[in-house]
């Protein structure tokens, strides 16, 4: 039902309106660029939001079909973007799912279990997430080039390196999670171990079918992140057919010759795997999952 | 079933640091009774209750239940079944999930498994609701739920901790006689908390009375055990007196003025002298006492029985029909008397009462009762 309005509310509402209008063109406008200057014949960055005489050649590029050029000319596609894709979506996903599996136990210790030194590791979590993986980067090559001489599967220029590393981030999503399990009736787990369950049953059981929306924000959460990384992933990968998209469309610019229209259509295609995952997971992200079952 | 012995039970939660929340807890709870923990919120009742299904470890002491030693068993062992005072649903699931979760869990044959389901949700009426969410019930239904989840796992002991409290004032009622007729088909051992003592005496076999324990270094926070009449007749001390009983005992202060053992005269600090049949020999002339008189136990003063009168000034009256509350000020202290319907009361006015030497209790100066040698009715 309506509330009755008096006039000066329904104008404050209608400049609030224009307000968010004008703040969601600022926000899509960039977006839309890119996806004009994907179609742009030839490689400029300034031009018009619509295309005077629009080209699929950048896409045929990125997608891996050469193009034949005004002089004739066959041009192969220069760089591998779709196996870059592909190595991003994968490394994206495995690291999503390791994160998710990795910050759930360990934010199910933190919020049901009583230990020593619980809430100062806590804290130290945090502290140190908050410096930005830049600083570490250094330390990064460090510790993975020294792993490659014991155990080269793990190390430096490889996919379970870079995985490795992303799992390092999960203070963050931890304290998402263990938010989350604090608002679970500890009664529910309490009852279900009267009822025989191991406390791993309880869990598995009882407490993550009522977390499966938080699972998925922080799945997405970590997809992106991971999808969208680069300075970590820029120095740990090193062949060319190993880089991931964040790191490979660079290649498109370089001093000598900026390659945005290709770059672009690379950069539009690099979006497409978080959008097809949000879509995916916001089937999961729906609230009221733990009503009914404690005193309403 | 099963009889539940507890033996110098202590919890505390960070020993040396915290104060105890049980001290020195000794019951001997029998085969089929009705056992409820009361007292205050704060008074330890709900981690007694903790203590015997295993969720809480206990700090020292012993608890048998059956004859064998609990204290290392996990919950699941103890042949316990609870009612959690939140429901504790499992949300995900539908009722007959619900009820069937532990029996799969402990891997019970699926024909046996389908009839105790059965069984449960005929007895508790949740036939017609087996396939829903417990969002979609309604707060007697998640009740009635949570009970059936305990009582298909057929346990030897029934804990309930305040089940009543989240339904409201009819349900609450209804509930109760429910729990009350189903104790009485199936005789199992129950042990229920409550803070609501009206609560225990309907449905308690006998009752356990507990206190808050502050730091003046009580020997225990078990106030008294036994059942519902005894702890209204003959409590031991001015706790329970205090507790039980509804409106609460009235207090007044005063010393002995001639000690006896079947009849005992007291001096209120308001300058009455009064009548109690006690045995005070234990006390002599000149002690500090209390004298406890409960609102339904005062009379007329034309009564007979009105061996001793009290008077105050009206503060309050409360016509309920059936019955008339005057609340009175006497001495300085409240004094609640419970009176005939039709009885006028005009606030600030003066007010006689009667109040038999039978209706008396006295407790000394530190709370504990001097036996009472006569038992009060009023009518």
């Amino acid at each position: 039902m309506a509330m009755v309005e008096s006039k000066s509310v329904i104008y404050r509402k209608l400049a609030a309106h224009a307000f968010l209008w004008f703040f969601l063109a600022l926000i899509i406008f960039p977006l839309l660029m890119v996806i004009a200057i994907s179609f742009r014949t030839g490689n400029f960055a300034v031009g018009d939001i619509i295309p005077s005489n629009p080209t699929l050649d950048h896409w045929r590029l990125a997608l891996g079909m050469s193009i034949i050029d005004e002089a004739g000319r066959t041009i192969p596609p220069p760089f591998p973007v779709l196996l870059w894709l592909w190595n991003s979506v994968k490394v994206a996903v495995i690291s999503a799912i390791l994160i998710v599996a990795l910050s759930t136990t360990c934010a199910y210790a933190f919020a049901r279990l009583r230990f020593s030194g619980r809430s100062l590791l806590l804290k130290a979590m945090l502290i140190f997430q908050m410096f930005p993986a830049v600083l570490a980067l250094v330390a990064y090559y460090a510790l993975f080039s020294r792993i490659t001489e014991y155990f080269p599967p793990l190390g430096l220029n490889t996919h379970p390196g870079l995985i490795f590393a992303y799992l390092g981030g999960i203070a963050l999503h931890v304290w998402t999670i263990k938010g989350y399990f604090e608002t679970i009736d500890k009664s529910l787990e309490e009852s279900a171990m009267l009822d025989g369950a191991s406390p791993w049953q309880a869990f598995r059981l009882i407490l993550l079918p009522l977390s499966v929306p938080i699972l998925a924000v922080v799945f997405i959460l970590a997809f992106i992140t991971a999808i969208t990384e680069y300075p970590v992933a820029s120095i740990l990968l090193q062949d060319e057919a190993k880089l991931t998209l964040a790191v490979g469309s660079q290649y498109y610019l370089n001093p000598q010759e900026y390659k945005w229209g290709d770059f672009a259509a690379a950069a539009v295609m690099s979006g497409l795997p978080i959008t097809l995952v949000f879509l995916l997971a916001q089937r999961w992200l729906v609230g009221g999952l733990t009503a009914g079952g404690v005193k309403g | 079933m099963a009889d539940v012995k507890i033996d110098h039970l202590v919890k505390n939660y960070n020993p040396g640091v915290a104060r105890d929340v049980l001290r020195d807890i000794n019951l001997d709870i029998k085969e089929g009774e009705f056992v409820v923990f009361v007292g205050p919120s704060g008074c330890g009742k709900s981690t007694l209750l903790r203590a015997i299904a295993g969720l809480d470890d206990i700090t020292s002491g012993d608890l048998y239940i059956g004859g064998k030693r609990m204290n290392d068993v996990p919950p699941v062992n103890r042949g316990v079944g609870m009612v959690f005072q939140s429901y504790a649903l499992y949300p995900h699931m539908t009722v007959r999930e619900n009820l069937a979760f532990g029996l799969k869990i402990k891997k019970v044959d699926k024909a046996i498994a389908k009839e105790r389901v059965a069984q449960a949700s005929a007895m508790l009426g949740l036939d017609s609701f087996l396939e829903r969410k417990p969002k979609a019930l309604s707060g007697g239904q998640r009740q009635r739920v949570a009970i059936g989840r305990a009582l298909v796992q057929h346990p030897d002991v029934f804990l309930l901790d305040e089940p009543l409290s989240n339904l409201d004032a009819a349900l609450r009622v209804k509930t109760r006689i429910e729990l009350a007729r189903m104790h009485q088909e199936r005789g199992s051992t129950t042990i229920y908390v409550t803070h609501d003592q009206v609560e225990a005496m309907t449905l308690a076999n006998k009752i356990v009375v507990l206190s808050p324990l502050t730091d003046d270094g009580a020997a225990s926070n078990l106030e008294q055990f036994g059942p519902p009449l005894d702890l209204y007749h003959a409590p031991a001390n001015r706790f329970v007196a205090g507790f039980i009983g509804s409106p609460k005992m009235n207090f007044l202060g005063g010393m002995i003025e001639e000690a006896g053992a079947q009849r005992t005269r007291i001096k209120l600090d308001t300058g009455v002298s009064l009548t109690a049949s006690v045995d005070s020999s234990r006390g002599r002339a000149g002690d500090k006492v209390e004298v406890g008189i409960r609102p339904e136990h005062t009379v007329l003063l034309d009564d007979p029985r009105a061996d001793n009168r009290i008077t105050g000034t009206v503060q309050v009256a409360e016509h309920l029909g059936a019955e008339t509350f005057v609340y009175l000020e006497v001495g300085g202290k409240d004094f609640t008397v419970k009176v005939r319907p039709e009885t006028p009361a005009v606030p600030q006015s003066q007010f006689d009462i009667g109040v038999p030497a039978d209706a008396c209790y006295l407790f000394d100066a530190k709370g504990q009762a001097f036996p009472r040698t006569a038992r009060f009715n009023r009518t």
